[in-house]
């Protein structure tokens, strides 16, 4: 019976997943409600201004009533009378009309503020997440989650929220005018309720199906066009043109069964709605018909019910349809929780244990004191290093692709932290030291350089509107991207953007140095900092290194070693170890594994 | 009109089935204008005592034949149509595909993907919408209103209190149309400021690293925070007209029923018309309010489609520039190729691209082409493609005019490995073999390992039909070059044109894929592009560009004997790095 036992086991570890995912959605729940908490007053508002904005379409047939039973019906001629109701009825409409107004601008403002807060507090939160977060999590999916998640959020406040006020009050007050008019008619009326809500509520989720289908087609279809037409120069020098053009029709053809899936179900569902409503209507017309004929009602009450049975399916068919979006926001909401409820695995220091260091003091002096880091504890990266730089000493590390070396930086920055060993500035464990220091203190230039929309200056200030145009002309002069830049159509003020900004690999390097330059960090890391530079730039980039890392204790990470021959010293990785030590002249001697490497490297030309 | 062609061409294919539709649709609304009158003569009948027990249950049956008749009319009329609609899309997609691609790389660097993929998208599915909802409400609305009208008179209800009735509603379309583009105009305002906020919450997290490691996290808030902000602003100034909007359609209709009210209770009182002409009235009046607002949709919709429909008929009718000419004549076989005073500008340029080049490629030689970037390089490769157009006379293969040939013959002799190593996001067996995709597994197998890929493909769990791409796997750049370099090789073509297709491959690995490829195409024409000597130094001859111009040719041996020349100094900055030591 071990396999009974088992899956029983697995049973319940599901319904106590389950539960968990429960309690998760309640959480969540919970949290975004303590975001609307602060409008509590808002809400009561809009309440009440629903309230009245319906009053116009719900008292409409109860005043005609009234006109009926009261005067035509029984033939009496006060023309008076009917003013007052005809009165008393645009009255209504007018305040109807404005509430409705009033309603409509307070649930957008309350929701809207609600959903700013949230992306605000988001990115704040994820900007504090460490580095380790970002290496897993996708940019991409942490985009949708700031922007889509808390945009169906905002719907959830905007659309359902409205639905569920409006809609819902109707129809309730809809039932309760019935049951004022007459009871029996009313209990008969009510009877086609689940009936409808049922069918409108198994349309809602076949549609549903329906759509995700067709969508996820919809965006194969899109990304094949964008993918052909990026590739388009290709298919023709390949004569592929007519094959490419059959798997277009592919995509579109499914796309095109997908759709008409939808189109089937969109229209057999709102008419058989259009049947059921003047299904009821037939009932209403047949019983209350009876009822007048048995003078158990009024004529005028047979016309009330006949108008609110018609005005009874509108709401219910848009409460319907906002439950796919309710749906959709819990989804939102949990995605958005779940990040809310990572904690940074890089932890403040204490108050305790908390070592300020003054930026301009600091020597720059670095250990790393015996440490062994690896991401998962069963397999280090760096099994053990011992590595300690003097204030100002350019050290330079070489090594193959995977031999630990961009490892080293990610310590040092604290992206992570190490697992045993420690590494100290100026005698300061870096784990002591606020991270905002920390930051400050040491500088990275990376392989491929970063750029923001905004202009060159902003780029290199990286916004700091407190520091000076001339401060970073003169950093950009000591890089030697000023005369770079100035060739540029509005010189310091040229946008750039992340991608295509036209410049090379190396003038955006230069870039980055300029920052630095600004920024003057005491420690400085640079990360393949010369990889994949043109021949033209490459010069420069090479002289800008040499200046930048003037004073400043300085870790070369490179592949090529023409970067790091000109270190004080040069550390030679192989598996996260230190193989060989010493000057590129010492290495050389020691016809190790230096020599392999350069020799390989030789070669290359 | 020519602009309408796309329209009416189809239109005319199918008016059977449209003018059925429209049966079905004016018979619809036919059946259910006549729910009021009956519900009047109900209420009439009940009033007056008249109507019996029968008499209840036979309208009651009229009133169920009505339902459900004007749903199954009304359902199948919009069925066929909407169909009729996507039908539409379905084809025009596919013939802009097609349109696509026929036409000439010049037409796609003016137009930007972005914009191409709109046609593919929201033009066609805009002038869909016009042939399919537009059709649909324009014809229930124009006769849902009509038909409405002509049973209030039948009804019994007096022409003067209908039209004083009605006055308010007619406002409705005006209305939609002063609202309609306003309101979208503030729509897409919140989306364009929707999508900076995500572009910048992609700017933000894509840079986070720089953001942390200068700890400037507080600026990043305060950059994300202000498109927060645009956001929530750009909302509030559309709900503010589009509540407006909302409240004032149904305050309209209330106008109309108060006044009905007002007017029709005096007639009544009057004995000018009966109570139950009173009932019918007021529902009357509710169903006139959806066809009035649908009518003015159809304007509002009218208006973008035919800008749409436009674009998508001018789309249709470009001409590629380059396409085959009327007496044109199959490519005999590539043998030796020759540029003859070869000069060229891009459209819409006048600087010269290429100056006055000159030089051949005798057949089985391999020659290489050096230079800077910009130098022309690889416009000399798109010119031998045809990708551009070049000057008639001026390039020759095998004695023939490329101008002259079939491109189907002429691009099916040549193999070319672009330098981008753009792969499709299939599976790797597919991009090696896609010039033809019938291939067999030994051939890809091949193609790769002459490409030394086969290692990297081996390295992946599912080998060759690893999936690339967003769903699969990503390659480096150099696995993608060589990806890229196979599906060259695949084609074993007469000539092959080497793109500075090894610029991310390492120096051990491009010299490997050099001796396999002197081995493999012993015999066959080559014309390696590069900037990195080493791709080169092995050819038969050396040709260096600099702006658009030949400044030396030789063999690597010659080039070295000239320091003061470019290939020398070329030589010298590649060779930097190391000669520092």
């Amino acid at each position: 019976m071990p396999n009974s036992a088992s899956s029983a086991m697995q049973a319940e570890q599901a319904a106590k997943a389950q539960t968990q995912e429960k309690n998760r959605s309640y959480e969540a729940f919970k949290a975004v409600f303590a975001y609307a908490k602060p409008h509590r007053l808002t809400f009561i508002g809009i309440f009440f201004c629903a309230l009245l904005g319906i009053s116009a379409d719900l008292l409409q047939p109860y005043l005609v009533k009234i006109a009926i039973d009261d005067h035509l019906a029984g033939g009496k001629t006060d023309f008076g009378f009917i003013a007052i109701i005809a009165g008393v009825y645009l009255g209504i409409s007018i305040v109807s009309f404005i509430f409705t107004y009033l309603q409509n601008n307070l649930l957008q403002y309350a929701g809207q503020s609600i959903v700013a807060r949230i992306r605000n507090d988001l990115f704040e939160h994820i900007s504090k997440l460490s580095m380790s977060y970002f290496d897993k999590v996708h940019r991409g999916s942490l985009v949708t989650n700031v922007s889509s998640d808390t945009e169906t959020i905002s719907q959830f406040f905007t659309q359902v929220l409205l639905s569920l006020i409006r809609d819902g009050m109707t129809l309730i007050l809809i039932i309760v005018f019935m049951f004022r008019l007459d009871p029996a008619l009313a209990w008969y009326c009510l009877i086609a309720l689940p009936v409808i809500g049922l069918v409108a509520f198994l349309f809602r989720r076949y549609l549903r199906e329906a759509y995700q289908v067709t969508r996820s087609r919809l965006s194969r279809l899109i990304g094949f066009v964008a993918e052909n037409l990026s590739g388009m120069g290709l298919i023709q020098a390949f004569r592929q043109e007519e094959e490419q053009t059959r798997r277009f029709n592919e995509n579109n053809q499914s796309y095109w069964q997908g759709m008409m899936r939808e189109v089937r179900a969109n229209v057999l569902f709102n008419r058989t709605f259009d049947i059921l409503g003047n299904v009821a209507l037939v009932l209403v017309v047949w019983l209350g018909g009876m009822a007048v004929f048995h003078n158990q009602i009024e004529v005028g009450v047979l016309y009330a019910f006949t108008s609110y049975i018609r005005q009874f399916f509108q709401p219910i068919n848009q409460i319907t349809m906002q439950w796919n979006t309710f749906q959709s926001t819990i989804v939102s909401m949990d995605r958005i929780w779940k990040i809310f409820s990572t904690k940074p695995a890089v932890k403040e220091p204490e108050q305790a244990s908390r070592r300020n260091l003054q930026l301009d003091t600091v020597q720059g002096k670095v250990d790393f004191n015996d440490i062994s880091f690896g991401y998962s504890l069963s397999k280090p990266v760096i099994p053990h290093l011992d590595l300690h730089l003097a204030s100002g000493e350019m050290v330079g590390i070489v090594g193959t692709t995977g031999a630990g070396k961009s490892t080293l930086i990610s310590l040092l920055n604290r992206f992570y932290d190490v697992n045993n060993g420690s590494i100290e500035i100026d005698g300061t464990d870096i784990r002591d030291i606020p991270q905002h220091q920390l930051h400050r203190l040491v500088g990275l230039i990376q392989q491929e350089p970063y750029l923001f929309s905004g202009s060159v200056l902003d780029n290199v200030r990286l916004f700091q509107s407190d520091i000076s145009r001339e401060k970073v002309v003169d950093a950009c002069r000591f890089v030697g991207a000023h005369d770079m830049i100035m060739r540029m159509p509005k010189g310091y003020d040229t946008p750039l953007y992340e991608r295509g900004s036209g410049l090379s690999a190396g003038e955006r390097q230069l870039i980055s140095f300029a920052r630095i330059m600004v920024f003057k960090p005491k420690i400085l890391i640079l990360d393949e900092a010369t990889a994949n530079l043109d021949s033209q730039t490459e010069q420069l980039v090479q002289n800008a290194l040499q200046t930048v890392s003037r004073g400043r204790t300085t870790l070369v990470i490179a592949h090529r070693l023409s970067t790091v021959m000109h270190a004080d010293r040069i550390l030679v990785m192989k598996n996260g170890r230190a193989v060989e030590e010493g000057t590129h002249q010492e290495l050389l001697k020691m016809h190790g594994y230096y020599e392999q490497l350069y020799n390989h490297a030789r070669a290359e030309c | 009109m020519k602009s309408f062609e796309l329209l009416t061409a189809y239109l005319k294919k199918n008016w059977p089935l449209y003018l059925t539709a429209v049966i079905l649709i004016i018979a619809s609304n036919g059946v259910q204008a006549l729910l009021p009158q009956v519900l009047g003569k109900v209420t009439d009948g009940l009033k007056e005592g008249s109507l019996g027990q029968q008499g209840i249950i036979r309208y009651s049956l009229m009133l169920l034949t009505i339902a459900v008749s004007y749903g199954v009319l009304f359902g199948l009329g919009q069925f066929t149509i909407m169909r009729l609609g996507r039908r539409f899309e379905f084809l025009t997609r596919g013939k802009i595909f097609a349109q696509f691609s026929r036409l000439s790389e010049d037409y796609f660097s003016k137009q930007g993907t972005g914009k191409l993929l709109s046609y593919v998208m929201n033009d066609v599915t805009s002038v869909r919408e016009a042939i399919s909802f537009g059709m649909t409400q324009t014809t229930n609305a124009v006769f849902m209103v009509i038909s409405c009208i002509v049973m209030m008179l039948i009804t019994g209800i007096p022409a003067s209190l209908m039209l004083v009735s009605i006055c308010p509603l007619a406002l409705i379309p005006f209305l939609v149309t002063y609202f309609g583009p306003r309101i979208r105009a503030r729509s897409m305002a919140v989306q364009e400021n929707l999508a900076s906020m995500t572009e910048s919450a992609d700017e933000q997290i894509g840079g986070i690293r720089v953001t942390k490691t200068f700890a400037i996290e507080e600026t990043a808030r305060q950059r994300f925070g202000s498109t927060v902000e645009n956001v929530r602003g750009a909302q509030l100034h559309l709900v503010r007209l589009s509540s407006l909007f909302q409240a004032l359609l149904p305050f309209l209709g209330a106008l109309s029923l108060a006044v009905s009210l007002i007017v029709g209770g005096y007639m009544t009182l009057q004995h000018r018309m009966t109570l139950g002409s009173f009932v019918a009235l007021t529902f009357y009046l509710r169903m006139l309010t959806g066809p009035l607002q649908q009518i003015g949709n159809v304007i509002n919709m009218m208006q973008r489609s035919g800008a749409s429909l436009d674009r998508v008929n001018r789309l249709l009718a470009e001409v590629p520039s380059v396409r085959d000419r009327k007496s044109a004549v199959p490519l005999r076989s590539a043998g030796s190729i020759v540029f003859d005073h070869l000069s060229f500008s891009y459209p819409g340029s006048t600087d010269k691209a290429l100056d006055d080049i000159s030089f051949s490629i005798p057949e089985g030689h391999t020659v290489g082409l050096i230079g800077r970037t910009g130098s022309g390089k690889t416009t000399l490769a798109k010119l031998l493609l045809r990708i551009y157009e070049p000057p008639e006379g001026t390039i020759t293969i095998g004695g023939q005019d490329i101008t002259k040939l079939t491109l189907e013959t002429l691009r099916r002799k040549i193999g070319y490995v672009p330098q981008d190593g753009f792969l499709f996001s299939t599976d790797i067996a597919d991009n090696i073999s896609f010039s033809d995709r019938s291939a067999d597994m030994g051939q890809i197998r091949f193609a790769a390992e002459q490409a030394l890929l086969l290692e990297s493909v081996n390295s992946f769990p599912e080998g060759f039909e690893t999936k690339l791409g967003e769903r699969g796997v990503t390659l480096s750049g150099g696995q993608r070059q060589r990806a890229s370099l196979a599906r060259g090789l695949m084609k074993k073509p007469e000539f092959l044109i080497l793109d500075d297709s090894m610029s991310a491959v390492d120096a051990l690995t491009e010299s490997g894929i050099l001796g396999n490829l002197v081995k493999d195409r012993r015999g066959k024409t080559t014309l390696i592009i590069a900037h990195r000597i080493s791709s080169v130094q092995h050819a038969n001859e050396i040709i260096v560009l600099d702006e658009g111009r030949i400044v030396q040719r030789g063999t690597h041996e010659q080039l070295m004997q000239h320091p003061e020349g470019m290939y020398a100094s070329l030589y010298r900055i590649q060779q930097e790095g190391l000669q520092h030591a």
